[in-house]
């Protein structure tokens, strides 16, 4: 090779685009923006993620196994572990798949007390998402804002329950009954505390506030926007195709709600809004949830008006044997379709329960809706699911 | 038609007028060229023959579009933890695989379920056209060691990969039970009777 055709060669080499060899890069199982311990082993060309696998696995407690050695009255307690920030959420389609094959039916009051619950607990979830997710984009002013809005809603789950995240308040044919509180009581389900209502409504005003803050602070935030709108776009048919539910699906246009669709818990006579957005984007996610904090706090108030008095729990044995058969029971939690299939064989324990829990859905896009993506879009999109790892392990 | 649980016999027979939710469960069957059918607690069940599982689900999503979830029932007579089936007896020893599809308009949904023989139970994989069915078809294998054929990624989903067993199987001991047995009933919430007055005397 002469000289001048080295010359010529090195000018070629330095004009043709230097390519970027694939590249691993693991993310987590430790990682501030995966919710949990989740890991994420992303190929990358550049900045462009080209193939990503996740790793779940880190939480899994074995609940569909270990249900099958608890009597039904012990699974609430474990059922309200599967995704912490919504517990009450978790119990309901439980608890009434049992009432559905003991054929029992809880009382009106305590229906309506389960309802405003799930409702408290929605805000509460999607208020965890307001703060954390402007927080995985750079924006740390939300985070505190939000977080001491949501301690209100958490008190007046605390005052209701006695628990702040897991309260285990469900028992079936009711609500949790009061022991303990002297010879008066004894016989009696744990009622409303006093206050309830009043500290509700006050609870229920300042939410609206916080949502309009929300609103002012991040809805219109530029770079807000540059880093959520169009991005991370799931079309209606991939969303139904892995499952997605809840604020997830609606988001990509398909107004599914089993609030509305599923016949459970007197949501029928309240008037509420499904609130769905068809661009599928970031955005889009965020907006539905913010949207449906607003719809929450209708129906609280609504149900605050309707709630009759009367008996808190349906006769029931005191131990349970649940006759024979096979039941989905599901309902709409915070973050979507919730259920359980649960197989009785007429035992004190079921012979088979099926969890089928949100996030676990949800999450399972990542793989299809990361591929060709930024790795600067990963944390926004993946924050944009809303998941919580152990609703994903189990 | 062996394969069938006892179940549905009881279930099929026309006492009274089919509610709504039978009619739609036999609409289902027929047009869908199901088995049998079976609807008890609004649980709709239809029985898919094992070699159509593929096409059937495929087709039923043109009208249920909406993808579950994917999951398996180990029908054993011997049980390591737990309670066993109602009569051992007449136990057909079998799994079942449930595929639940729904709709997203109204409340209608279908379990699709299966047969499988317990040894070498093997079906084909749904992931080529339902992407969704990649994880749980994943949990169903290291669950219950069923094989997805087509499934180009059936390694563990939740356990670790040196993981020996399925721990879903009834005969699966739990590790915790055999450490620390079961205290019965020292678990159950106590009588509200048995709380003050006992402990005060």
């Amino acid at each position: 090779m002469t000289s001048r055709e080295l010359m010529h060669r090195s000018e070629v080499a330095v004009s043709v685009e230097l390519e970027t060899p694939n590249m691993t890069l693991n993310i987590g199982p430790q990682h501030p923006s995966t919710h949990g311990v989740l890991r994420l082993i992303a190929t990358v060309d550049g900045e462009r993620i080209t193939s990503l696998e996740p790793v779940i696995g880190y939480m899994h407690r074995g609940y569909e196994k270990l249900a099958e050695v608890r009597t039904y009255a012990q699974i609430t307690t474990l059922v309200n572990r599967i995704d912490w920030v919504s517990g009450f959420a978790n119990e309901v389609p439980f608890i009434l798949g049992v009432e559905r094959l003991m054929k029992v039916e809880a009382p009106e009051r305590a229906q309506w007390i389960r309802l405003i619950l799930s409702e408290l607990f929605r805000i509460s979830s999607h208020l965890v998402f307001m703060s954390s997710y402007p927080l995985e984009l750079g924006a740390t002013t939300p985070l505190m804002y939000v977080l001491r809005e949501r301690e209100y809603i958490l008190e007046l789950i605390e005052g209701l329950t006695g628990g702040r995240f897991h309260p285990n308040f469900n028992r079936v044919g009711g609500i949790k009954p009061n022991y303990g509180g002297g010879s008066q009581s004894k016989k009696q389900s744990m009622d409303l505390p006093a206050g309830f209502f009043k500290s509700t409504i006050e609870a229920m005003d300042r939410m609206n506030k916080i949502c309009d803050d929300i609103d002012i602070l991040v809805t219109g935030n530029e770079l807000f926007k540059a880093r959520t709108v169009d991005i991370g776009v799931i079309p209606a048919e991939k969303a139904l195709e892995f499952g997605l539910s809840g604020p997830n699906l609606r988001a990509s246009g398909i107004a599914y709600d089993l609030r509305k669709i599923e016949n459970y818990l007197p949501y029928d006579q309240l008037d509420f809004n499904v609130i769905s957005r068809p661009g599928g984007d970031c955005f889009d996610r965020y907006m539905v949830r913010l949207e449906e904090i607003r719809e929450s706090v209708k129906i609280v108030r609504q149900a605050i008006d309707i709630i009759p008095s009367g008996p808190l729990q349906a006769k029931v044995p005191r131990i349970l044997k649940v006759p024979r058969g096979q039941v989905y029971s599901r309902a709409e939690n915070p973050k979507g379709e919730f259920g359980y299939y649960i197989v009785s064989e007429g035992g004190k324990m079921p012979y088979r329960l099926k969890i089928r829990s949100t996030s676990f859905s949800n999450l399972s896009i990542l793989s299809w809706v990361l591929k060709d993506q930024l790795i600067p879009d990963l944390v926004a999109i993946m924050g944009s699911l809303d998941f919580v790892l152990g609703d994903v392990d189990r | 038609m062996s394969d069938q649980p006892d179940t549905d016999q009881a279930a099929e027979s026309p006492t009274s007028e089919p509610t709504p939710l039978e009619v739609f469960a036999a609409d289902v069957t027929e047009r869908l060229g199901c088995l049998s059918y079976d609807v008890e607690f609004d649980t709709v069940r239809v029985f898919v023959d094992k070699d159509k599982w593929v096409d059937t689900i495929n087709e039923a999503r043109t009208e249920l579009p909406f993808f579950s979830w994917l999951s398996a029932i180990d029908w054993s007579k011997d049980y390591e933890v737990g309670e066993g089936v109602a009569d051992p007896d007449s136990l057909e020893e079998r799994f079942e695989v449930i595929c639940r599809l729904s709709s997203v308009t109204n409340g209608d949904g279908v379990n699709f379920v299966t047969v499988l023989p317990r040894e070498n139970p093997t079906i084909g994989s749904l992931t080529e056209s339902i992407g969704g069915a990649e994880w749980h078809e994943r949990e169903a294998h290291e669950m219950f060691g069923i094989m997805f054929e087509g499934h180009n990624n059936l390694i563990p989903l939740y356990l670790p990969d040196d993981f020996i067993g399925n721990p879903l199987l009834k005969s699966f001991p739990l590790i915790a039970r055999e450490v620390k047995p079961w205290p019965g009933e020292v678990d159950v919430e106590g009588l509200p009777e048995t709380d003050d007055e006992e402990d005060e005397s």
